[in-house]
């Protein structure tokens, strides 16, 4: 959770997810990437300050007779403490967590390609395929491209493709059309969260071939 | 952030600035009266504070939601989205960390997650793993900014947006207020997206929110 990344979603993309405008999927990635960047945290802030000084200028409105004492006679005399976050211990961001406790389609890795297992969530959109990705030490995955976007936030481990290394924490975005060929690190495997608006076309032939399903737990 | 560090820089040397440190290193503390009493609520369930806060903020968050334009929306939304936030602000205000933000930011927050909750319990049907809410778990951590210079930077947002040109302003509250994805706002004003993207940087440019080199990366 330190600083370590070096790639962000840009400012206009964290100014809706400030805002509360951006997609549940491409959401669900942000705040990944925000569990790892202090620097995007520090950011959101300040849009979250421009948010509160708007709501801060809207008009008031007289409430309804009754809000008031409805409220009041709710009060709890418990207040709840702080939910502590508890993904520490995996070191997982808290809404990956609580998809991997509740959402997964299948509690299993699924075979994509011989260095690739995806395991999908369930999101209550339809959207984005969100699902995580892992690829193993080494591994060559499939050359592909794509139809739609693809949001990509690197959880555990790192990555490569012909341009960059990627690491915990980092956040891409890859655009129809962009075809890209990523390969594990040699020292681990890798885990990537990724929110794809339409299934990747493989453009390796044989990466069509699915492998039975594996029994492994992502958690 | 360059800025920043150079004004740490500068809070540290005790040449500039000398006396100043010292006063804020003894009362790092928010001094605005909603934030006081928050804490208060937080701490000791102070229900006097709370019927403060309430008439102060209930009318607003009425008001933030009644400028949705979402699916989903409906006539009672504003007096039940008060009653939801209100009572979630007494319940979480023990987690409420004075050194990060506002009373006024923290509350937007809690707001703004309410309300995309509301309006789309209403318009979908489905279950949905995940509320808004989820996304803002952000790990314990010692802040990064001080709370001078989050201070400084809500004090410049405050200032800076009434002077936007109008149609940066049009935008922000289009996104903020009416709960308007770029895209929409694109669709609605007849712009191209790439317009609205940079209407939205330079008004974010002018409050300093974004830094202009950083704004291309
Ligand atoms: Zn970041």
């Amino acid at each position: 959770m330190n600083n370590t990344s070096q790639f962000h979603p840009d400012d206009t993309m964290l100014l809706e997810f400030s805002a509360g405008t951006l997609a549940t999927a491409p959401s669900i990635c942000v705040s990944a990437h925000l569990h790892f960047c202090s620097k995007c945290r520090a950011q959101l802030l300040r849009l979250d300050q421009v948010g509160s000084q708007l709501m801060s200028e809207a008009e008031p409105l007289e409430l309804e007779e009754g809000t008031f004492d409805k409220v009041m006679a709710n009060l709890d005399s418990s207040q709840q403490i702080p939910v502590k976050v508890d993904s520490q211990q995996n070191n997982y961001p808290f809404s990956v967590t609580k998809l991997l406790k509740n959402n997964l389609v299948s509690q299993t890795w699924k075979r994509l390609s011989s260095s690739v297992d995806v395991a999908r969530f369930e999101t209550g959109q339809e959207d984005f395929e969100v699902a995580l990705h892992k690829i193993c030490a080494g591994g060559k995955t499939p050359k592909h491209d794509h139809h739609g976007l693809e949001y990509t936030v690197v959880l555990k481990g790192s990555f490569s493709d012909e341009n960059a290394v990627y690491r915990e924490g980092d956040f891409l975005i890859r655009q129809p059309g962009d075809v890209h060929q990523p390969m594990g690190a040699q020292n681990g495997e890798c885990i990537c969260l990724s929110a794809l608006s339409a299934p990747i076309k493989l453009t390796n032939p044989l990466g069509f071939l699915m492998k039975p399903w594996l029994r492994i737990n992502p958690m | 952030m360059g800025m920043l560090k150079t004004e740490s820089k500068n809070l540290a040397n005790p040449r500039i600035n000398g006396d100043r440190v010292a006063v804020l290193k003894s009362t790092e503390k928010r001094s605005d009266q909603w934030s006081q009493l928050l804490i208060s609520v937080g701490e000791t369930h102070d229900r006097q504070a709370f019927a403060k806060l309430f008439q102060h903020f209930g009318p607003l968050l009425k008001g933030f939601a009644h400028a949705s334009r979402n699916e989903g929306w409906f006539p009672g939304l504003g007096d039940d989205l008060v009653q939801e936030v209100m009572i979630k602000v007494w319940n979480k205000a023990a987690g409420y960390n004075a050194e990060k933000a506002s009373a006024t930011t923290w509350i937007y927050t809690v707001a703004r997650n309410c309300r995309i909750d509301m309006l789309r319990r209403k318009s979908n049907t489905q279950h949905l793993p995940l509320e808004n809410e989820d996304f803002w778990h952000e790990p314990d951590e010692e802040t990064p900014i001080s709370l001078l210079q989050q201070k400084r930077s809500e004090d410049k947002v405050q200032s800076s947006l009434a002077q936007l040109p109008k149609e940066q302003d049009e935008i922000l509250r289009k996104v903020y207020l009416e709960g308007k994805s770029h895209a929409e706002a694109s669709a609605e004003l007849g712009l191209p997206l790439g317009t609205v993207k940079s209407r939205v940087r330079l008004a974010l440019q002018k409050m300093q929110v974004i830094v202009s080199t950083e704004a291309q990366e």
